[in-house]
């Protein structure tokens, strides 16, 4: 095992933590992101302005103030929750938001937003006939969503979400700024204390270069499944 | 006797791409105030060898000599090629080509357009290339479109405005790739209008068309390539009024 | 306008945080974040000009020594740019001796350097991009009007591409002023560093972070302002007349 002056297990660890973080935040972040597009493409207004101020808010401000904001002032606003309820109701609760959480819900909220104006220019980019063709088939509006509708928006979204999740990767790294030790700040601690700053900085750079080679491949060939009979690299023409 | 020098002058061109021969060998000499007119199928080589003329494409074989200037060539691993691009791009300013699609620089007003080559190749002073510019631009009936942008005219506008183009190099002979052929039927007649104006006046020109009637009002000579061959050659009475092989005569057919 | 501006005048007397004092912090952060982001932007915008002519060259070892380059800046956090050039910057060699020492000991110069390098990487891939797509067609008649290569690329294709590219040019911009937050972390006191200090010294994490938040969505729709103006005027050849 590659030892870096004993900081190699824990550089390891924190690799599974930046890793964790970003799957985890990638499916919050979808989740978020087909309900602000569900959001914008409603037709009632308010929930459509909901949609539209959140998407916004979140592209005009940078993420690591995001962040910040949630980090410092979610634990302060837990805590006057709690207060509240245990004034009110004489409920006594405490919540800790540790920094993993507060990762995950930040930059899961964040590229929520992204996600949505993904989701959202995929929904519009399916015909309208492809629903038609459903319903006149029978399939209720449920069953039309899932089997018609959903597949072929994830066509169009496929590459966006791929962009999304590789930026979404290198902002991982600002959770180090917060406290949460993954591998960016293990390496920033370790330089801090050896003064080696190639010795640390340079492998945690080639994991990202790593993992955003691997996904960049496993994007192409996800793509080109969804991408089954459409365009001239179907089997069938061959 | 001293000849005046003969503006462009084609020998034996051949042309391959990968194991297709294009062009086998073809000849060809403008004289001052010819009209040129090559037709034939598509895939004939009749394109191919119009953009070798001013080495858009490089001919494997032949000879190009432009105003009593020839061009130099090298042999090199990847094959022949020019010996020295600065003569080629001198030739090639001489050669004005109007393209199928136009071609206009898209950031640049039709104004701008037809001073470009003037002002930064040829170094004309940019005064006397406006000045120029705006007297063709209403010789082809277009000064009012002189700051549009080429998205903001019609095709038969784009491409009489990039004859006037071509115009302002004031060049030794003048290359048409198809001129007509990306147009909307009712305005391929303005365009054919401009260019019958060119021939009257004794512009020297060399085009590649599929308007067979205009061929026939405006040629000197008229060539029939098939397979990269020149089939028939010579007047336009000769080749579209008496076709020799039956090749020919059903390329002349009205196709119905 | 009497009430409002009475409810004003005690909203501001009220409040302990937003002093003099503290609005100084910001104004210098708004400075510094400007600055490192204006700087870095134009010094990147120079170096991706050629890089991006380069990573279109047909000669491999010109091409990919580019390519190699925007990946990996691309690829990596620039956090962990920012720390590779912060902290790597006194391994070269008598840099602590010379006269250059006197602004690279300041955090400022080393974080200039590592965002302009990271911007210059996706400038160029934006540059690269715009100029591939260059219309064949337009080449062909630069080439057949006897214009040489370099008066093509300075007449022809750069004109044509700047302009392309710029609505991804401007998302680049809107990228590099959100990205500049990270400069906080080693020491520089930028928007979002004099935002911290606020916070630390109040206890006051939404007074500090949603103020400073509300600058940068200000300068953000500024920047958004500015490029939807320079579109309007410098795409209009893509736009029927009078639209």
């Amino acid at each position: 095992m590659i030892d870096l002056q004993g900081y190699g297990p824990r550089l390891l660890e924190g690799a599974m933590v930046t890793i964790e973080l970003a799957v985890l935040s990638l499916i919050l972040a979808v989740i978020l992101g087909l309900l602000t597009a569900s959001a914008k493409l409603s037709r009632n207004r308010l929930i459509h302005g909901i949609g539209t101020l959140y998407t916004t808010l979140v592209r005009g401000v940078p993420d690591l103030v995001l962040m910040m904001l949630l980090f410092y002032g979610g634990q302060i606003g837990i805590n006057m929750l709690t207060d509240q309820l245990y004034y009110a109701f004489d409920i006594d609760i405490f919540i800790n938001i540790n920094a993993f959480v507060a990762g995950v819900i930040t930059i899961g909220l964040i590229f929520g937003a992204y996600m949505g104006e993904t989701f959202r220019g995929a929904f519009q980019a399916v015909e309208e006939g492809q629903m038609e063709a459903a319903r006149a088939y029978g399939m209720s509006p449920l069953l039309a969503f899932r089997r018609v509708r959903f597949p072929l928006m994830m066509r169009h979204a496929l590459p966006g979400i791929g962009n999304n999740w590789m930026v979404l990767l290198k902002t991982t790294a600002l959770v180090s700024i917060i406290g949460l030790t993954d591998m960016v700040r293990v390496a920033a601690e370790a330089t801090k204390a050896t003064h080696e700053p190639f010795l640390f900085m340079i492998p945690v750079a080639m994991i990202y270069l790593l993992i955003a080679t691997l996904s960049e491949w496993g994007f192409a060939k996800l793509t080109k499944r969804y991408n089954t009979g459409f365009g001239e690299s179907s089997e069938w023409n061959n | 006797m001293a000849a005046t020098p003969i503006p462009l002058e084609a020998k034996g061109i051949k042309k391959r791409f990968g194991d297709h021969e294009v062009l086998k060998g073809i000849s060809l000499q403008a004289h001052k105030g010819d009209v040129i007119t090559l037709i034939g199928a598509s895939g004939s080589g009749k394109s191919t060898f119009l953009r070798c003329m001013n080495l858009l494409e490089q001919p494997d074989e032949g000879e190009l000599i432009v105003h009593n200037e020839a061009i130099n060539f090298r042999t090199t691993k990847q094959g022949r090629e020019p010996a020295d691009w600065k003569q080629v791009e001198r030739i090639r300013a001489k050669l004005s080509m109007v393209f199928q699609n136009f071609n206009l620089w898209s950031h640049m007003t039709l104004l701008e357009n037809v001073i470009e080559a003037p002002v930064h190749v040829l170094g004309k002073p940019r005064k006397q290339a406006i000045d120029e510019a705006r007297a063709l631009l209403d010789r082809v009936g277009l000064l009012d479109r002189a700051d549009y942008y080429p998205t903001q005219m019609s095709g038969g506008q784009q491409q009489r405005g990039a004859i006037a183009r071509a115009l302002a190099m004031d060049p030794e002979v003048m290359l048409f790739d198809e001129p007509t052929s990306a147009l909307d039927p009712e305005l391929v007649g303005d365009v054919l209008q401009v260019m019958r104006g060119l021939a009257d006046e004794g512009r020297t020109m060399i085009l590649v068309t599929h308007e067979i009637a205009f061929a026939r009002d405006v040629s000197s000579q008229v060539i029939y390539l098939h397979q990269g061959v020149v089939e028939e050659s010579g007047t336009p009475a000769d080749v579209l009024d008496n076709p020799r092989s039956e090749r020919l005569r059903q390329f002349l057919a009205p196709k119905h | 306008m009497e009430q409002l501006n009475g409810w004003f005048t005690d909203l501001l007397s009220d409040n302990t945080i937003f002093t003099a004092n503290t609005l100084g912090f910001y104004w210098g952060g708004f400075v510094t974040t400007v600055q490192l982001v204006f700087l870095s932007l134009v010094i990147g915008m120079i170096l991706a000009v050629p890089l991006a002519i380069g990573r279109g060259s047909k000669r491999r070892w010109i091409k990919l020594p580019i390519y190699a380059y925007t990946y990996v800046f691309r690829g990596t956090p620039l956090l962990i740019q920012l720390y590779l050039v912060y902290y790597g910057v006194v391994f070269f060699e008598g840099i602590q001796d010379s006269i250059f020492w006197v602004v690279f000991k300041q955090a400022f110069f080393p974080a200039l350097i590592a965002f302009t390098l990271n911007t210059a990487a996706y400038t160029t891939e934006i540059f690269h991009g715009a100029i591939k797509n260059t219309a064949k067609g337009e080449i062909e008649a630069a080439r057949a009007y006897g214009m040489s290569r370099k008066l093509m690329m300075r007449r022809i294709i750069l004109p044509s591409a700047f302009r392309r590219a710029l609505p991804a040019y401007g998302n680049e911009v809107i990228f590099m002023l959100h990205a500049s937050a990270v400069a906080s972390v080693v020491t520089i006191m930028d928007l979002t560093g004099a935002a911290y200090y606020v916070y630390a010294r109040f206890y006051a994490p939404f007074d500090a972070f949603i103020f400073v938040a509300l600058i940068y969505l200000c300068l953000t729709f500024g920047i958004m302002f500015v490029f939807r103006k320079l579109e309007k005027r410098l795409l209009a050849h893509l736009r029927p007349r009078g639209a």
